[in-house]
C-alpha cells in the first residue's frame, strides 16, 4: 500500500517554535531564587594536589556553597555511558567527578562553586587557593606507550584499551601482493562546536527528588548522578531540553553531576552553563590517531592483505575511548573484500582533555586511512580508483574483517558510481595558479550500538477518544527530528494526522526510556519501538472492527480515518466511533512497546571477531575542488554525497544530515586545528578554532538510494552519523588530483598544501 | 571583578575633556567589536568607557576637491553603501568587503580598527597605500594631522597620546592608479588576515608611482620603502617583478602563530605580491 | 563598589528598564534584564552570531554593544516580528524547507537575513551566502538556509534552488539486490 506520511518532507513540529523564538533551551530557564554554578578548574597539566582550600571562597558573601572532592558521597565510579547493566572488560572507564589527590589534565575541575550571581562565582574562583607538585606528564600518545612513560591513569601501562582483528594470514597475503603501498597517516582533535553551550537548571524537589533540567543526550545518566550522591536511582530525574547540538559532545556527562550537587548541598535551584573558553579547552573531543597502513594488491588491482596500526589518543580519563577504538578496528579495513587482515589498534592515556564521542565514533579517522590508501594504490597500479573500488567492494554474502557475514546488499559500487558521474565534465581553470581536481572515496559507518551492550528502546502510544493521539518517548532530540519522526510513524501506521499528534519526549521519569541519542541508533531503536506499539494498537483496532463488522481482520486496513474492508468500502467504522467503542468496552488504547536490538556477548579477549553492530550505512563521495597553487587554499567547489538510506522517511531531515554531516566532516578535513602544546589547548575560541562558514562550503548535493533493507522503520537505515564518513579522503584526493601533493595528515591546512606544492616543484626541477 | 566606568559625551570638545581626565584608563567606545571581547577575555578590568558612536562630528563621508575625509566612526558598512568610496577607492572598497562578516561590519568603524593597531588591522593596508592621513584632536595638543605612514608603532600601539581622539581619515584621490587588493585568511568570511596586501601603480610606459601596504606580515600594517622605491622608474616588466618580490621579503617581519608560520606566511608575500602586480597590468580588478 | 547606571532599552517597542554596569553589553541585559531569552548566546565575542538582533536598524552582534549605548533605543529581537510580513514569509520558508535543525543559529540567521532581504530584495545566491556569513551553523551545512531565504525573497514556484544531478533517475535495475533502488536527485 502506498505510504501516505512516511516518505514526505513535512516540517518538525518543532521547527515552528524554534523560528519563533520560543523554545526555552537549557540555559535560557531560570527559577525563583536560583544560584549560579561555576567549575573552578586545575591550572596546570599533570600535577599532584598537595592541599585545596576553599576557606576564603566561602566566606565570600554570595557564596552558598564551595564542594570538593571530599564532600561527595561517590567521587569515583565506574562509568557505564548509561549503560544498565556492566560490561566490563575493557569497556569500563573511571568516571571522576572532582580531582582527586591528582591532576590528570589542564582544567580539570577540582571545586564547584555556588554563588548569588555569576560575578560572586567569578570572584570564588580567585580565592580558592591550590597546592600543586608538578609531576612529569605525557602528552603524545606514542611517548605514553613508552614503557618509561610517565603513568596517566589508574593502570601503570598507559594503554586504556587494545583490540586486534586476525583474518586469514597477512604474511601470505602480502607474498601474493606485486604492488604494496604503505602510509602513515595521522589526524587530530576535532571539536563539536556546538552552538548551544553546556548548560542545565537542577533543583530538589519538595519530596528530596533531584530534577535536572538539561542539555544532554543522554538522560540515563540519572543512574550515574543517583550514584555519585548516594541517592537511589529513582530520586534522580532528568528532563531532558531541545538541544542545540550534541554531535556526541553531550553523550557524556557534563554539568549535570556539578548540578545535581550544587542543588542538593545549597537545597536551591542552581544553574550551570560554560563559557566558549571552557568548553573548548575542556570538553571532550575526538580522538587523535596516528595511523600505520600497508595495503598490498595483485597487479590488477585485487586486494589481497591489509595491515593496519591504529593509536588513539585516549586522553586522560578513558571515557569513550575503548568504544572509539573498537570501532575504528572493526572499521580499519573499510568496506572491502579482503582475505587477509590485521588490525592492532591501542588507545594510550596522555595528560590531555578528554577524548569521547563525536559523530563517526571512531570511523572518519580509519576512513581517511584506509581511502588514502585506496587512492593511492589506483595511483600506484594506474588503475581507475573507481574501478578499483568495483574490483574490491563488499558484496551482500562477503565476510568482515570480523569474520561476520553480512547479509545485506552493498550498493556502494552504484552509489560510487552515481557519486563520480553526478560531477559531469571537468573545467579546467583558466588561471595558471588555480588547479582543478577531483576525489573520490566511500564510507561505512554503522548504525544502532555495539550489539554486545544489548541495546533496547521503549514508546508509549495513547488514542485519545477525539482520534487525537499522545505519544510519550524519552528520546533525546538534538534537531535531526528524533522526536519528530515517531509522530510521522504513529500518523502513517494509524491515520492519525500530523496536527492532531502530540508527543512528549525525553524525561527519565514521566517517558519510557528510549536510550541514547547516540550511534544514529534513535530511528532503528525508539523508531521500531513506536512503529511496534502502534502496530499492536492497530492490531486490536482492527480486531475490535472485525467484530463489529462482521468482516475478517485480514481483509481491513486503516485508511483516511477509519477502519474499512479492502474488498467493499461500504464496510467500515470510522477512527472515532471506534475508539470510543474500544473505551466503553474496556480495551487499552495505549501500548508501551519495547525493540530489542541483537544481543551478542562481550568480546573475551582482545579479538574482535563476530557481530559487533545491527548494521552498517554505506555512502559514497565525490568531490571536485581548485586549488591556488600559491596560496595553498582550497575552494571547494562541488560535494556529491550517495547514500544508500534504506527508506527515507523524511526526505528533507535526511538531506539535513547529509549536507550538514558533508561540511562538519569538510572542517574536520580543511580547517578545523585544535592547536595544542604540553597539553594546554592554544586554540580557545572561535576565532582560533574555525569551523565553516557559509562561504566556505558549496551546495551539498545528496542523492539518496533507498534499497528498502535496512532494520529500521519501513527499511530505513541510519543517516545521522554516515554523511561525516568518506568526505575527508575524498577531498585530500581530489587536492592531489590537482596539484599532485598528497596530504597525509588532517587538518589539510592551506599551509600544509602549500608547503607540499613548493616541496613538489623543487623536486621537480632536481630530477 | 570589572570595575568600568561609562560616559556619554554628547560633543567632541566633551569627550576630550573625558579622555584628559582619564588619560590610560579612558577607552573610545564606538563598534566595541574589540573593547567588549577584550572585557570579556580580562583584557580589560578597569576602563572609562566613553562612548562616541552617536557624535555627529564624526561621522560622515565626503569629498571636498580632490580629498576624501571620512569620519573616525564611519561603519565598515556605510564605506560599502557609499558609492564615493565604490567608485573612487576601490582599494579600500575592497578591503571593506573583505572584513569579518556583514554584522560585524555594522558595528566596526575605520578610526577603532585604526586605533586598535592590530598588525592585520584590515582598514590601514588600503589607508596606508592611499598615504592616508589621520585627524585627531586633544586638549593638550590640540587638532593634530599624523601621516598613517608613522602612525602604527608597534602591535596594539600608536604614536597617539592618551588624550588624543581620532577625528577622521583624509587621502587625497590620486588620478591614474591602478589597484589591487587581496587578503588570504584561514577561511573566506570572519578571518582574520594571515597576510592582506594593497598595491597601487601608476604607470606610464614606467612606473611612475607605486605604494605597497601590507597586513599582518609585521609588528605593524606597513609600506614597504625599499621595494616601492626599486620600482619607480622600471618597466612593469617580470624580472622587475621577481626581483622586486625578492626585495619585498626582506621588508616584512612576520611572525610565526597559530594562525600560520613564519615561512608560509613570507610565501605567501611573495605570491600575494606577484599576483597584484600580474592583475594589475591586465587590468584585472579587485580580489585574486 | 559596583558601578550602576539606570538604562532604557526599547525591547521589541516595550521599554525596558534596568540598572546596567557600565561594562554589560546589550546582550546580558536582553538575556538576564529583559527575559529576552530568545537571543541566544554561543560565544560572548562576536564569533558566532547567535545573539545578533536589530539595533537602530542594523542586524548587530548584541554581545558587541554595550548596554548603555542602547539607551532610549530599539532593539527587535525574533519575538519582535508579530505581523512582519517578511519575517513571517522567511520564518514559513525556514520552517518548510528545513533550515531549521537544532534551532540555536535559527533566531539570529533570521534577523540577518531579514535585514538583508530588506536591503536587497532580489538577491543572487552568492549574495545570500555573503549575507549570512557572520552566523555559524553547525548543523545543516548551510545550503537549505540559502534555499529558504531565497525562497522568501523569490516565491516557491521561481526558486533557483541549487539541485544535485538534476531530475531524479528511478529504477536502476540492479538485478542482484531485492527491493527497488531509487536514487533521488536532492532539493
Amino acid at each position: 500500500m502506498e505510504l501516505k506520511v512516511i516518505g514526505k518532507g513535512v516540517p518538525k513540529y518543532d521547527a515552528w517554535g524554534k523560528v519563533k523564538g520560543e523554545i526555552i533551551y537549557a540555559d535560557d530557564f531560570t527559577m525563583p531564587g536560583m544560584l549560579y554554578g561555576k567549575v573552578f578548574r586545575a591550572s596546570v597539566p599533570r600535577a599532584k594536589i598537595l592541599s585545596i582550600d576553599t576557606s576564603r571562597a566561602e566566606k565570600l558573601p554570595g557564596v552558598h556553597a564551595v564542594i570538593t572532592h571530599k564532600d561527595i558521597p561517590r567521587n569515583n565510579l565506574k562509568a557505564r555511558f548509561g549503560q544498565g547493566s556492566e560490561i566490563g572488560a575493557q569497556f569500563e572507564g573511571l568516571y571522576r567527578v572532582l580531582a582527586e589527590g591528582e591532576v590528570r589534565y589542564f582544567g580539570e575541575p577540582i571545586a564547584l562553586i555556588a554563588a548569588e550571581a555569576p560575578e560572586i562565582t567569578d570572584k570564588a574562583c580567585e580565592l580558592i587557593d591550590v597546592q600543586y607538585e608538578p609531576l612529569p606528564g605525557v602528552f603524545d600518545p606514542l611517548e605514553a606507550m613508552k614503557p618509561e612513560a610517565p603513568q596517566v591513569g589508574e593502570k601503570a601501562n598507559n594503554i586504556a584499551s587494545h583490540f586486534k582483528i586476525r583474518k586469514g594470514n597477512v604474511e601470505e597475503g602480502f607474498a601474493q601482493a606485486q604492488v604494496i603501498v604503505e602510509g602513515f597517516y595521522q589526524v587530530g582533535y576535532q571539536d563539536h562546536a556546538y552552538l548551544e553551550l553546556e548548560s542545565g537548571v537542577a533543583w530538589v524537589d519538595d519530596d528530596g527528588t533531584i530534577v535536572i533540567r538539561v542539555s544532554s543526550q543522554v538522560i540515563e545518566h540519572f543512574r550515574e548522578v543517583a550514584e555519585v550522591l548516594g541517592l537511589p536511582h529513582s530520586k534522580v530525574r532528568y528532563i531532558g531540553t531541545l538541544i542545540g547540538g550534541g554531535f556526541g559532545g553531550k553523550e557524556d556527562i557534563t554539568v549535570e553531576s556539578y548540578l545535581a550537587l550544587l542543588a542538593w548541598k545549597t537545597r536551591k535551584p542552581v544553574k550551570l552553563t560554560y563559557t566558549r573558553k571552557e568548553s573548548l579547552l575542556v570538553h571532550s573531543k575526538r580522538h587523535p590517531y596516528y595511523m600505520y597502513y600497508k595495503t598490498g594488491a595483485t597487479r590488477d588491482g585485487k586486494i589481497v592483505a591489509l595491515e593496519a596500526r591504529l593509536i588513539s589518543d585516549a586522553g586522560s580519563y578513558a571515557a569513550l575511548s575503548p568504544w572509539v577504538l573498537l570501532y575504528s578496528t572493526v572499521d580499519a579495513a573499510g568496506p572491502y573484500n579482503i582475505p587477509n587482515i590485521k588490525v592492532d589498534s591501542y588507545a594510550a592515556m596522555t595528560n590531555t582533555p578528554i577524548t569521547s564521542a563525536f559523530r563517526g565514533f571512531g570511523a572518519p579517522q580509519v576512513n581517511f586511512a584506509y581511502e588514502s590508501q585506496m587512492n593511492q594504490l589506483a595511483q600506484k597500479l594506474g588503475i581507475d580508483p573507481l574501478e578499483l573500488r568495483k574490483k574490491n567492494l563488499l558484496k551482500q554474502g562477503d565476510y568482515l574483517a570480523t569474520g561476520y557475514v553480512y547479509d545485506r546488499p552493498v550498493p556502494l559500487d552504484v552509489l560510487a558510481e552515481k557519486a563520480w558521474k553526478a560531477l559531469g565534465p571537468k573545467e579546467e581553470s583558466k588561471k595558471p595558479h588555480i588547479k582543478v581536481g577531483r576525489g573520490l572515496a566511500v564510507g561505512m559507518c554503522s548504525y544502532g550500538r555495539l550489539t554486545f551492550l544489548h541495546d533496547t528502546s521503549r514508546s508509549y502510544l495513547r488514542l485519545e477518544l477525539d482520534g487525537s493521539a499522545v505519544i510519550r518517548c524519552g528520546v533525546p532530540d538534538v534537531g535531526g527530528g528524533q522526536g519528530h519522526i515517531l509522530t510521522q510513524i504513529v500518523s502513517e501506521e494509524l491515520g492519525v494526522p500530523l496536527d492532531l499528534i502530540k508527543i512528549h519526549v525525553t524525561d527519565s521519569q514521566l517517558t519510557p526510556l528510549a536510550g541514547t541519542t547516540t550511534a544514529t541508533r534513535q530511528l532503528y531503536m525508539s523508531g521500531n519501538a513506536t512503529l511496534k506499539a502502534a502496530r499492536e494498537l492497530k492490531k486490536r483496532m482492527i480486531a475490535k472492527a472485525a467484530q463489529l463488522l462482521s468482516v475478517k481482520e485480514e481483509d481491513l486496513v486503516v485508511d483516511q480515518g477509519k477502519v474499512v474492508s479492502r474488498n467493499d468500502p461500504t464496510k467500515y467504522i470510522a477512527l472515532v466511533p471506534l475508539i470510543n467503542r474500544m473505551s466503553a468496552d474496556g480495551e487499552e488504547l495505549f501500548v508501551e512497546a519495547q525493540f530489542n536490538a541483537p544481543f551478542t556477548d562481550v568480546p573475551e579477549s582482545e579479538i574482535i571477531e563476530g557481530r559487533t553492530h545491527p548494521d552498517f550505512t554505506f555512502g559514497a563521495y565525490a568531490v571536485e575542488v581548485a586549488v591556488d597553487e600559491e596560496t595553498g587554499k582550497v575552494d571547494l567547489k562541488r560535494i556529491v554525497a550517495a547514500f544508500d538510506v534504506g527508506k527515507a522517511l523524511n526526505p528533507i531531515l535526511v538531506e539535513g544530515q547529509i549536507e550538514g554531516g558533508a561540511v562538519q566532516g569538510m572542517g574536520y578535513a580543511l580547517m578545523e586545528d585544535m592547536v595544542i602544546k604540553d597539553g594546554i589547548i592554544q586554540t580557545p575560541s572561535f576565532a582560533e578554532y574555525l569551523i565553516p562558514t557559509s562561504k566556505d562550503v558549496p551546495d551539498v548535493e545528496p542523492l539518496i538510494m533507498e534499497s528498502m533493507t535496512g532494520l529500521g522503520p519501513y527499511g530505513a537505515k541510519g543517516i545521522g552519523e554516515p554523511p561525516i564518513v568518506g568526505i575527508a579522503p575524498a577531498i585530500v584526493d581530489a587536492i592531489d588530483d590537482a596539484c599532485g601533493v598528497r596530504i597525509t595528515s588532517l587538518p589539510a591546512t592551506a599551509e600544509k598544501i602549500l608547503m607540499e606544492v613548493k616541496n613538489r616543484n623543487k623536486e621537480k626541477r632536481a630530477s | 571583578m570589572i570595575s568600568c566606568d561609562y560616559f556619554k559625551p554628547s560633543e567632541v570638545g566633551e569627550a576630550l575633556k573625558l579622555v584628559s581626565q582619564f588619560k590610560e584608563r579612558a577607552l573610545f567606545a564606538a563598534g566595541c567589536t574589540n573593547i567588549l571581547p577584550d572585557i570579556h577575555s580580562g583584557k580589560q578590568k578597569d576602563c572609562v568607557l566613553i562612548d562616541i558612536s552617536d557624535l555627529e562630528e564624526l561621522t560622515g563621508i565626503s569629498k571636498c576637491g580632490n580629498s576624501m575625509r571620512i569620519g573616525s566612526s564611519t561603519t565598515i558598512s556605510e564605506l560599502l553603501d557609499s558609492s564615493l568610496i565604490r567608485d573612487e577607492t576601490p582599494l579600500l572598497y575592497e578591503a571593506a568587503l573583505n572584513f569579518a562578516d556583514p554584522v560585524v561590519r555594522n558595528r566596526a568603524t575605520v578610526g577603532g580598527n585604526l586605533a586598535y593597531a592590530s598588525p592585520a588591522a584590515d582598514m590601514a593596508v588600503p589607508l596606508l597605500a592611499l598615504d592616508s592621513r589621520v585627524v585627531v584632536q586633544s586638549l593638550d595638543q590640540g587638532l593634530r594631522e599624523i601621516s598613517l605612514r608613522e602612525f602604527f608603532v608597534g602591535p596594539g600601539k600608536t604614536v597617539l597620546s592618551p588624550s588624543e581622539l581620532i577625528l577622521r581619515v583624509e587621502f587625497n584621490l590620486s588620478q591614474n592608479f591602478k589597484v589591487f587588493y587581496v587578503k588570504v585568511g584561514k577561511r573566506n568570511a570572519m578571518a582574520i588576515s594571515l597576510a592582506s596586501l594593497g598595491l597601487a601603480l601608476k604607470i606610464d610606459q614606467t612606473i611612475k608611482d607605486a605604494r605597497l601596504a601590507l597586513g599582518a606580515l609585521a609588528p605593524t600594517p606597513i609600506r614597504a620603502w625599499r621595494t616601492e622605491d626599486f620600482l619607480m622608474g622600471k618597466f612593469p616588466e617580470d624580472k622587475v617583478m621577481e626581483e622586486a618580490s625578492e626585495i619585498l621579503l626582506s621588508e616584512i617581519n612576520p611572525i610565526s602563530d597559530i594562525r600560520g608560520s613564519r615561512e608560509y606566511r613570507v610565501e605567501l608575500t611573495r605570491s600575494l605580491f606577484k599576483r597584484a602586480f600580474r592583475a594589475i597590468l591586465s587590468g584585472e580588478r579587485g580580489l585574486s | 563598589m559596583k558601578n550602576y547606571k539606570l538604562v532604557t532599552i526599547f525591547v521589541n517597542e516595550r521599554p525596558v528598564t534596568a540598572p546596567v554596569e557600565p561594562h554589560e553589553s546589550l546582550l546580558d541585559f536582553l538575556r538576564h534584564k529583559a527575559g529576552a531569552v530568545e537571543v541566544k548566546c554561543g560565544c560572548n565575542q562576536g564569533d558566532c552570531g547567535t545573539c545578533t538582533v536589530l539595533f537602530k536598524g542594523k542586524a548587530v552582534k548584541s554581545c558587541l554593544v554595550l548596554a548603555l549605548q542602547a539607551n532610549e533605543k530599539d532593539v527587535r529581537t525574533i519575538k519582535g516580528f508579530t505581523g512582519d510580513f517578511l519575517m513571517e514569509k522567511l520564518q514559513e520558508s525556514f520552517v518548510r524547507n528545513g533550515a531549521v535543525q537544532c534551532g540555536f543559529c535559527t533566531p539570529g540567521m533570521l534577523i540577518s537575513s531579514y535585514a538583508f532581504l530588506q536591503a536587497n530584495p532580489q538577491p543572487t545566491r552568492e549574495e545570500i551566502k555573503t549575507a549570512i556569513s557572520g552566523n555559524l551553523c553547525r548543523c545543516t551545512g548551510y545550503k537549505k538556509i540559502i534555499d529558504a531565504v531565497e525562497e522568501a525573497a523569490f516565491g516557491e514556484a521561481s526558486t533557483k534552488k541549487a539541485t544535485s544531478s538534476g531530475s531524479p533517475e528511478i529504477s536502476e535495475g540492479q538485478e542482484e539486490v531485492k527491493g527497488t533502488y531509487l536514487l533521488l536527485g536532492g532539493g
